[in-house]
Formats: C-alpha cells, structure tokens, sequence
C-alpha cells in the first residue's frame, strides 16, 4: 500500500491543530482514508471536537476518518510487542520500573519512536497501520526539529545494528518526497512567519526538504482604503474598527510580501467568525489546496 | 497603582502553552515591579527580536540591566542559555573534570542537552535557581518554555531526574568488565532479560553508547537529586507564585481549568491568571448595534467580528467564574501593534495594574 504522510507544524499557537484537522478532513473526502496523529500526552481533539476520548488506537470521527494520540511511550511499547511476540516477556519488560523510567527520557528514545510508528507503513516493518493517508498535527518548531533530527543522530551515534538500520530508514522515508509533505503554519504576525522562514530553511539545509507554508487567519476583505480612511473620522465605534482593519491589513500586506520571499509554496487561509468547531474544519478544509 | 500586588513573591513563574504570549506577559510583570520598586530580574526562554532589543539582551546571554529605565526599582533581564546551563550544571556535578569532558562528548549528551523534550525545563529551573540563591534580586520572574501544555512544565524535571536515577546505570554497569561480558554483573535475572530484548531490538552499539551515556552521568546524580528537592522546596514554597497565561479559546479555556486544579494538587500556589490578547481594543461588547450607513462592507465586518466576538464573550465568563475561586484574573485587550520598545511594555503592565484595580 502507498500511504502518504503528512506532517504539519509551526510556532505555538498559528492554528496548526485546526489546520491538521481540515487537511485530514479535505483527504477523507477525495475518498483517502486517513489517520489523524496528535503527538504528546493529552488530546487537544478530545476537549476541542468534544469526543468521548482519543487514545493510542484510531476513533473514527468522520467517514474515512479518525483520529489518534502518539506518545513515544506506547509507540515504543507496540513495536517492541510486535516482535517480542512472548506476552509474558514484553510484560517483564514495560513493567519493569527502571524501564519504564528509561523509555520517557532516554535521549532521543520517544521521539525515534514516534518517527518510527509514523513511517512504519512506507518501510513496511512492525504492525500494521491501515490508512492511505497520515495527517501529523506534529510538536512546535524547536520540538519539531528535535523530532526530525533523532532518526540522523541516532543513526550516527548507532551505525550498527537494527537501531542503526531502522533509523537510516525512518532517515530515508522521512527525505522522500513521494511519500512525505510538510506544512508550516503561520499567521499574518511577525513573529510566526520569522520562525516559519528559519524552519523553511532548516528543513532545506539538513533534510533537503521543501517545506509549503500556510499562512492562516488572513482578513480577506475587498474594501477600498478610501472607504476605511472615510469611516474613521466618524469618531464612534465603527470609525474606531476602520482604523483597527487598516492598521491590520497594512501589516498583513507587509508580511504577506516578506512570507512570498520565502522560495515556498505558499497559500492563505481566510480568518474565519466561526467559533464552532466542525463548521471551521470544514470552511478550511474547502479552500485548502 | 496596587502595591501589594506580588509583594511578598520572591520568584514568579509564568506558564502557558505555546503562542500565547508568554514572554510578553512575563517582562510586563517585571516592569510593574520595578516601578513598585523592586530589584526585579526577568529570565526569558526565545524573546520576540523587537522584546529582546526592548529588554537590551539581543546576542547577549548574560544577566543586563534594561536600558533606558527610569523605575523607582532595578530592571534586569536574561535569556536562559540552554547548553551552557545543562553544560555548567554538569561541570558542577561531576566530580572529575575529565569526567564532565566524557559526557561533554557522548552523543546521546549532546542530543539530550538542545532541545529535546523535558532538558529545556529542567536548565530554565536550574537558571532559576541558581539566580535566586544568589539573592542578588528581589523577585524572578521566569517565562517557561513553550510548551504544548501548560501542565508539561511542571512534569517535565521528574522526569529527567529519572535519568539520573541510580538503578539505570546500574543495569550498565560492570564493574570486573570481563567475568561474563556486558551484563555479566547484573544480579536479576528478570532484569539481565529486559536487557536482552532491548539490545535484540536496538543493537549492542546502541546498549553501550546508552550504557556509556549512563554511567558517566550517574556520577551527577547525587548533586541532582538534591538539587530537585531543593528547587521542589523553593517550586512550592509560599513566596513562590505561579501565573497561567492562557489566550481565549475554548480548548485553551479548557486545559486553564485543568492547570489550575493540577497545579493545587501539587501544592504550587497559583495567583494570577492572566487571558492575553481577549478583544481587540476597539471593542466595546457593551454599545449598542447601531446601524451606520454608508459603509455597508465595513458594517458587516464590523458585526461579523461582533458577534464572533461576543459568543466569545460567553465562553470566557462561564470560565471567570469558576477560575475566581482560585487566582484573580486579569484580561488583556488584543493592542494589535508589535511591543518595540519600553514604553510599549509600561502601556501594558499599566493595563494589568488597572486590570488589578478592577478586581
């Protein structure tokens, strides 16, 4: 099976839940079927989408949809189980208190985890994982890099082995472009579209990787400036907000010119007045490319 | 202006998730307390450019004094160096310095020692620390690293210091080195095999890299233990005050009310919760919907963003009421421009002193 995946992320708070979200909605509907990967210990999904609970195995959310928590831990722990295949041994081993101390902070453990279970269909080793399509709602950037390097450095600092073997692979699927994306979102602010440059040329230098950026919640309005000039001498609330959305887009405009430097593939999401969930995702997903 | 407000705090702790606006927050608190006088430092974990120009310690790591200031306290400020305090503490901790060098060249060290999940909490902690036992400063004020949760924070050091615990090197180490190879030494049999199905799945070269990594570091292990109990005491301690920074949707509204009652379990003290960027500042939810005519493509922006904002509006009552019970709570209006420089910061911290008033 050719599966695709799909990793999205960005600075700490641009969106990129919701943008995972829409991404993963728009693939199910092209008739794909997908999994929704959240990374960590606790479900923004559960709280946001109001589900019963999300946890390590899928819950359908949607036709061809449904949604899972990775944490390293029970990546770690299905993979081992897979090929340790004696229950009462994989129970010796996960039960054991030092172990379970040691899987948490080894360095680079989890995160090689994660890496793994996520490339796993592409490289055809451990269980199965039976979607057309990943969607990663991934870590934020500097976790993200960190994700991204512990294939590479393990890989060096293990050159031999199945350690060493399994993280040049992850290494090598994770560079493929036929089968992985990323998609860095960002806002109309300062500070989110720096960050998003800097991992966009990150991402080129040590993966060769092309990042696309998404820049979300863009005021999308025809208004004349004439108009908004116009408004703002009326002094009352109104002229208050003609002066807030010229201020606003003036800047928008500004960042947009410095995000198109970027030599990146770069689409806008309009900001929607939506505070429910499911009709955002689905607003998003219908103009996302 | 309030001037018990943080008066008897000797260190704060800002926590939110990421995007929050965290940092902001945090050097708005220092500047209110140098104005009630205090000798204040403010440690940051990634300040904004335009912040980190404000504050004077653009390119610099070190503890400066915020230029420009005219505040009847002292205002300094810091980025926390992340290597550098991970590479200090452990010069600190081992008790050779050739033995500081080996873990200086362990590959898993140096992985471990950027930015891998739980080490950047750990140094913004030991930073701390060693700031406040200097007791050069009235009060620290400490942004946290961004985080997706803001829970994360406060579990990110246990779990660290479970790398140095004692029983994981042991599992490495072989003492005569030769009697019966790598795990000859290892007393449990039930341990000797967990060790097996590590090494079928990982490889040898992986269990002695691991196994170097930990016996190297386990020497480091008895300054850090003792330096967990210690921040733990000052992490607890009454004079210690924690503010939630959260921005206002329904999921984060959600996990403040988790934090809150995560935080009282474990005996911190949580004081303030501040909502950053709330509404826009040309809002006023209160006015009437009057029609104006003439701008009918405005208008209906105008009361598009309203109404999204006043449903908003009911959310985040429903969550004032319950939080108040625990911290006071200050909103913050949306100021829509960039902070660039130290005036932009008092503007603020004068909203979060009238914000106090208020309440």
């Amino acid at each position: 099976m050719k599966q695709e995946i799909h990793f999205v992320t960005g600075k700490g708070g641009v969106g990129k839940s919701v943008i995972a979200a829409a991404l993963a909605l728009k693939k199910s509907k092209e008739g794909k079927k997908v999994l929704l990967v959240e990374l960590g210990d606790q479900s923004f999904f559960k709280d946001f989408l109001d589900l019963p609970e999300v946890g390590y195995q899928p819950t359908a959310i949607a036709p061809n949809l449904s949604v899972a928590l990775w944490t390293g831990e029970a990546c770690l722990q299905e993979y081992a189980r897979h090929f340790i295949k004696v229950e009462s041994l994989a129970k010796l081993f996960f039960e054991n208190a030092v172990m379970k101390a040691f899987i948490n902070v080894a360095p680079a453990l989890p995160e090689l985890a994660i890496m793994g279970k996520v490339t796993s269909g592409p490289r055809k080793h451990g269980p199965a994982l039976p979607f057309d399509c990943l969607v990663v709602d991934a870590f934020a950037t500097g976790h993200f890099i960190a994700l991204l390097e512990a294939p590479k450095g393990m890989a060096q600092a293990v050159q031999f082995g199945p350690m060493g073997e399994q993280s040049r692979s992850i290494d090598a699927c994770i560079r493929n472009k036929d089968l992985t994306s990323y998609h860095i979102v960002t806002l109309p602010e300062e500070l989110p579209v720096k960050e998003a440059t800097e991992l966009f040329q990150r991402l080129k230098a040590e993966f060769e990787i092309s990042a696309d950026l998404i820049m979300n919640k863009v005021i999308a309005t025809d208004l004349p400036l004439a108009s908004l000039k116009e408004a703002q001498e009326e002094g009352s609330d109104l002229g208050k907000f003609a002066a807030y959305i010229e201020h606003q887009l003036e800047h928008q405009r500004a960042i947009l010119e410095k995000a198109k430097q970027v030599p990146s593939d770069l689409q806008t999401v309009p900001l929607y007045f939506e505070t429910n969930a499911w009709p955002l995702i689905q607003k998003i997903a219908e103009v996302l490319r | 202006m309030s001037s018990t407000l943080f008066q008897d705090t000797k260190v704060l702790i800002c926590v939110g998730s990421g995007g929050v606006g965290k940092t902001t927050v945090a050097a708005s608190l220092a500047v209110l307390a140098a104005k009630e006088g205090r000798r204040v430092l403010v440690l940051t974990i990634d300040p904004a450019k335009r912040l980190a120009q404000t504050l004077g310690i653009e390119g610099s790591k070190d503890i400066t004094k915020v230029p420009g200031q005219n505040f009847a306290g002292e205002l300094y400020a810091s980025v926390i160096d992340h290597k550098k305090t991970f590479d200090d503490f452990v010069a600190r901790a081992a008790r050779k310095a050739e033995s500081a060098e080996k873990i200086y060249k362990n590959r898993l060290y140096q992985q471990l020692s950027t930015n891998l999940s739980g080490s950047q909490e750990f140094t913004a902690l030991e930073k701390l620390y060693s700031c406040y036992e200097s007791g050069e400063f009235d009060l620290i004020i400490l942004d946290t690293p961004p985080t997706k949760h803001a829970i994360d924070f406060l579990h990110a050091p246990q779990k660290l210091s479970a790398l140095f615990n004692e029983g994981v090197a042991k599992w490495f180490r072989d003492p005569e080195g030769k009697k019966s190879g790598f795990f000859g030494q290892l007393l449990q049999t039930g341990t000797r095999q967990v060790l097996k199905i590590l090494e079928s799945l990982t490889g040898s070269t992986f269990i002695h890299e691991l196994g170097d990594f930990f016996i190297n570091i386990e020497q480091c292990q008895e300054q850090l233990l003792k330096r967990t109990v210690d921040v733990h005491r000052l992490l607890v301690a009454p004079s210690t005050q924690f503010c939630l920074v959260t921005s206002f949707d329904q999921a984060k509204l959600k996990e403040a009310e988790y934090f809150s009652r995560e935080i009282k379990k474990g005996g911190y003290h949580l004081t303030t919760v501040v909502l950053n960027r709330v509404f826009p500042y040309w809002l006023d939810l209160r006015s009437e919907d009057k029609s104006q005519k003439g701008h009918a493509g405005l208008v209906s922006l105008y009361s598009q963003m309203r109404s999204y904002y006043n449903q908003r509006d009911l959310i985040y009552q429903q969550f004032e009421a319950n939080i108040r019970k625990e911290a006071r709570v200050f909103r913050i209006p949306d100021l829509v421009k960039d902070i660039s420089d130290l005036r932009g910061l008092e503007e603020l911290s004068g909203l979060i002193a009238e914000g106090e008033k208020k309440a």
